[in-house]
């Protein structure tokens, strides 16, 4: 029982699988450097500094709000109202500053706010009210952007003062913004989900509610919490969002909730829930820049990366789907 | 002549698992209207032979013969043995709750008249069979609306339907009520007399010895004895059964203190279980012993707050406390060890590290912060004390034997500074090597003060491990017996519901 055993250290040690099992478990890593090195030495103009942090800067915002949904899919749930909440933040935000001339900060308290309070919903819907998540949610979704829309009308909100384009178009020395926020958002989700006991529990959650119950973990808590910082995170890709385009608009975030989901998947989410990675969705993200952004430089029409995050999505899940576990 | 074909044989039959061989080397015959009772404890293998009969499992080694003829086991499966006319009623339900009776009987095997499915010809077919089954239940209505012994018919029903030559009846009275039971029976003789050959698996010895021809006893998977049960006595079959000297097995646990623990007052729930009292003292082991569906299940949940209770007190070393969530009986250091290990005591995906800190993260962070480094130390301090067999922390528990599973789950508790453990059929699906090391442990944990709380359906291991014994019937604790009463006579009789 000596733990400066040699025996410890042998049964202590990580990837006792060896190399296999570490390829295995960052897959998308090796996925993201081969399809980064290809790019490089085929594409003219894709290994450029100003390139790759148009690829960071365009991905920043899908990333943030892909982590929030890790978090709902990690507990083995779903959040559909992602988009919806998304255009709420912008075209509120637009609205309480422009509009009603509230500051900056006050407003985006009160944004923020409002999704804890969409996110609690969900959460309650779901936890307590016992319907499945993906209803529930998508009721949600419906139901805020019709406020959405009777909010702003159906129009661009515009006139948010000058200085907040900077949050997403502006560079700290090389780097953009949006890029700083991603890292912060996945270096203290990162630290959240493996350093601390609330964080971990989301994985105890996911991967089996009923044990985690008997085990002391508060249940109904941390799966409110999944939704609350599905919403929250979304927000905040939201505010970059609106501070990139200097308008508020009720449909900012409608098409993401594809990019979000294959972006999570193919970060090796388990959508079963209990295993996934911060790490890995945010390379995921990285992955589909690098894709969208490599069609844009070989001038392939923009249509036709719907079909190709399709045949990735179908891929990831296909593959994962059909391969056991470990 | 055609008399002397077994419907059914097997020999040497066996089927190993990963880590565990479930049967060794068992043989069984079963002749053309016979009745022919499967006995033995928990884990002896007699569902992992019916498994093996039906085709859900494919023995490892052995032969399989129907009517004479040898099946090729290699693309053998449900489907053709069911073909072959084997039937299996399980009490757990194999119906599809929101389809009628008739639906059930006919699924996949529905008459139609082009292509729609001919209802009265289905109806007239079942109408049919249940007047040859001389049952009255009602077909015309979900399933989910009926009794389990009516559900139970449907089964039958089916198995008729399909024209099943072996009926194998899994423990179907273990949730029954006399007349029920009487009806069962009645049913039997009818599908006897018809040519039907039934295997018969039960507890209960007093069935097999009115409606049973014969019988094969299987011990921790290995083949017994086989004879005519007109050639046995009950004692003798629980020998048999027993195959061993109890006292071999069960450690003498003799560490019961002054102090009490844990006491019960008046715990009432809505379903399950009313006016519950009991006491646990410090090192005491408590066996709690009933039937299926007499609440013991429910009142060990109810202690640790997964049930929920409608009036009552509990009260640790004397101070009433209030449990109404887990997590307040883990604060009140309760730990419980429940009865589905892979559904309810560990998370199969998570690593044995991880299994083993979750209940005590907490306790291990520091402003916040978890402290990986302590938690890896402590996992393996403690899984070395139950002497769990493993290579790395870092392997995941589902490819671990049920015996090392349910070793993790205590170490966890152990870990979590527990001092009231609550046992739930802590060696069920267990192999007998690791059954007596996890009652090694039990008395390890009693002769530090622990107090456990211990519920099997095993009557043996209650009376081998428990100082003291409640006997719950129906809900409610109809006896309470230790020393020189605490015997299986006794305890068989109030479990029955007889009196002492």
């Amino acid at each position: 029982m000596d733990v400066n055993s040699v025996d410890f250290k042998n049964k202590s040690q990580r990837y006792r699988g060896g190399f296999k099992a570490f390829v295995r478990e960052w897959m998308i890593l090796f996925l993201f450097i081969a399809l980064f090195i290809l790019c490089s030495v085929t594409i003219d103009n894709f290994f450029t500094t100003e390139n790759i942090m148009n690829i960071l800067r365009q991905i920043s915002f899908l990333a943030i709000v892909s982590l929030g949904e890790f978090f709902v899919i990690l507990i083995g749930q779903m959040d559909m109202s992602i988009g919806s909440i998304i255009g709420m933040v912008s075209c509120f935000f637009a609205g309480f500053v422009a509009k009603s001339g509230m500051p900056v900060g006050t407003a985006l308290i009160i944004v923020l706010l409002f999704a804890v309070a969409v996110g609690t919903i969900n959460g309650l819907l779901t936890v307590v009210g016992k319907m499945p998540s993906f209803i529930a949610t998508l009721v949600t979704m419906n139901v805020i952007k019709g406020v959405n829309f009777i909010y702003s009308k159906g129009v661009p909100i515009s006139g948010l003062p000058k200085g907040f384009n900077y949050l997403g178009m502006g560079y700290l020395w090389i780097i953009p913004i949006p890029v700083i926020m991603m890292i912060i958002v996945a270096v203290v989700l990162n630290v959240f989900t493996k350093q601390t006991p609330l964080g971990r529990s989301f994985f105890a959650v996911g991967g089996n509610p009923e044990a985690s119950k008997l085990s002391g973990v508060n249940v109904k808590f941390v799966s409110i919490l999944a939704f609350v910082l599905s919403a929250v995170l979304s927000a905040i890709g939201a505010i970059g969002m609106t501070s990139k385009t200097m308008s508020g608009i009720a449909t900012i975030g409608d098409n993401m909730l594809f990019d979000v989901m294959t972006v999570v998947v193919l970060g090796g989410t388990a959508l079963t829930g209990g295993r996934g990675k911060v790490a890995g969705v945010t390379l995921a993200a990285m992955f589909l820049g690098v894709i969208s952004n490599a069609m844009v430089l070989l001038g392939i029409d923009t249509y036709w990366q719907w079909i190709v995050k399709g045949i990735i999505l179908v891929s990831v899940v296909l593959i994962d789907a059909n391969t056991k576990k470990e | 002549m055609m008399q002397d074909t077994p419907l059914l044989e097997i020999r040497n039959c066996t089927m190993e698992f990963p880590g565990v061989r479930a049967l060794d080397n068992v043989s069984f015959k079963l002749m053309s209207g016979e009745c022919h009772a499967l006995v033995g404890e928990n884990g002896a293998g007699k569902s992992t032979l019916a498994k093996c009969i039906i085709g859900e499992n494919i023995m490892t080694k052995g032969e399989l013969y129907i009517c004479g003829e040898k099946i090729n086991l290699s693309n053998y499966s449900v489907r053709t043995s069911q073909q072959k006319g084997i039937a299996i009623v399980h009490q757990e339900f194999q119906l599809m709750n929101d389809m009628t009776g008739i639906e059930n009987i006919f699924v996949g095997h529905y008459t139609t008249n082009g292509p729609f499915i001919d209802w009265k010809k289905l109806k007239k077919k079942a109408e049919e069979i249940m007047d040859f089954l001389q049952s009255d239940v009602n077909l015309n209505i979900p399933v989910k609306y009926l009794r389990t012994a009516e559900k139970q018919i449907i089964q039958l029903a089916r198995a008729i339907m399909m024209d099943a030559k072996v009926i194998i009846l899994d423990e179907l009275t273990a949730v029954l009520q006399d007349k029920e039971i009487k009806n069962i029976f009645r049913i039997v003789d009818i599908l006897k007399k018809r040519g039907t050959g039934i295997i018969y698996i039960s507890h209960r010895l007093d069935e097999i010895f009115e409606m049973c021809e014969s019988y094969t006893v299987l011990c921790d998977g290995r083949y017994i004895n086989s004879g005519y049960v007109k050639d046995v006595d009950k004692p003798k079959l629980i020998s048999m059964i027993v195959g061993r000297e109890l006292t071999q097995v069960y450690p003498r646990i003799e560490n019961t203190q002054d102090e009490v623990l844990l006491e019960v007052k008046g715990l009432t729930a809505e379903k399950g279980f009313r006016n519950i009292n009991l006491k646990l003292h410090k090192g005491e082991v408590v066996g709690i012993a009933g039937l299926v569906g007499a609440g013991k299940t429910e009142l060990v949940n109810a202690i640790f707050g997964n049930y929920k209770v409608k009036s009552g007190e509990i009260y640790i070393k004397g101070k009433p406390v209030q449990i109404r969530k887990p997590q307040d009986a883990i604060k009140h250091k309760i730990g419980l060890v429940p009865d589905e290990r892979k559904q309810l005591g560990l998370i199969t995906l998570f690593n044995i590290k991880e299994n083993t800190v979750l209940p005590s993260i907490k306790r291990f962070a520091k402003f916040g912060f978890s402290n990986h480094k302590k938690e890896m130390q402590s996992a393996y301090e403690y899984n070395e004390r139950m002497q769990l067999a493993y290579a790395s922390l870092w392997q995941q528990v589902s490819k671990l034997s049920g015996g090392n599973q349910q070793k993790i789950v205590i170490a966890k508790w152990v870990l979590a500074d527990t001092e009231i453990y609550l046992f739930d059929e802590p060696t069920r699906g267990i192999d007998i090597g690791a059954k007596v090391e996890i009652y090694k442990l039990i008395d390890e944990l009693t002769k530090q003060g622990k107090g456990v709380i211990l519920v099997s359906p095993e009557l043996e291991e209650v009376i081998g491990l428990s100082n003291r014994v409640y006997i719950m019937f129906e809900g409610e604790i109809k006896d309470e017996v230790y020393g020189e009463r605490k015997t299986q006579s006794v305890i068989v009789n109030s479990l029955l519901g007889l009196g002492g």
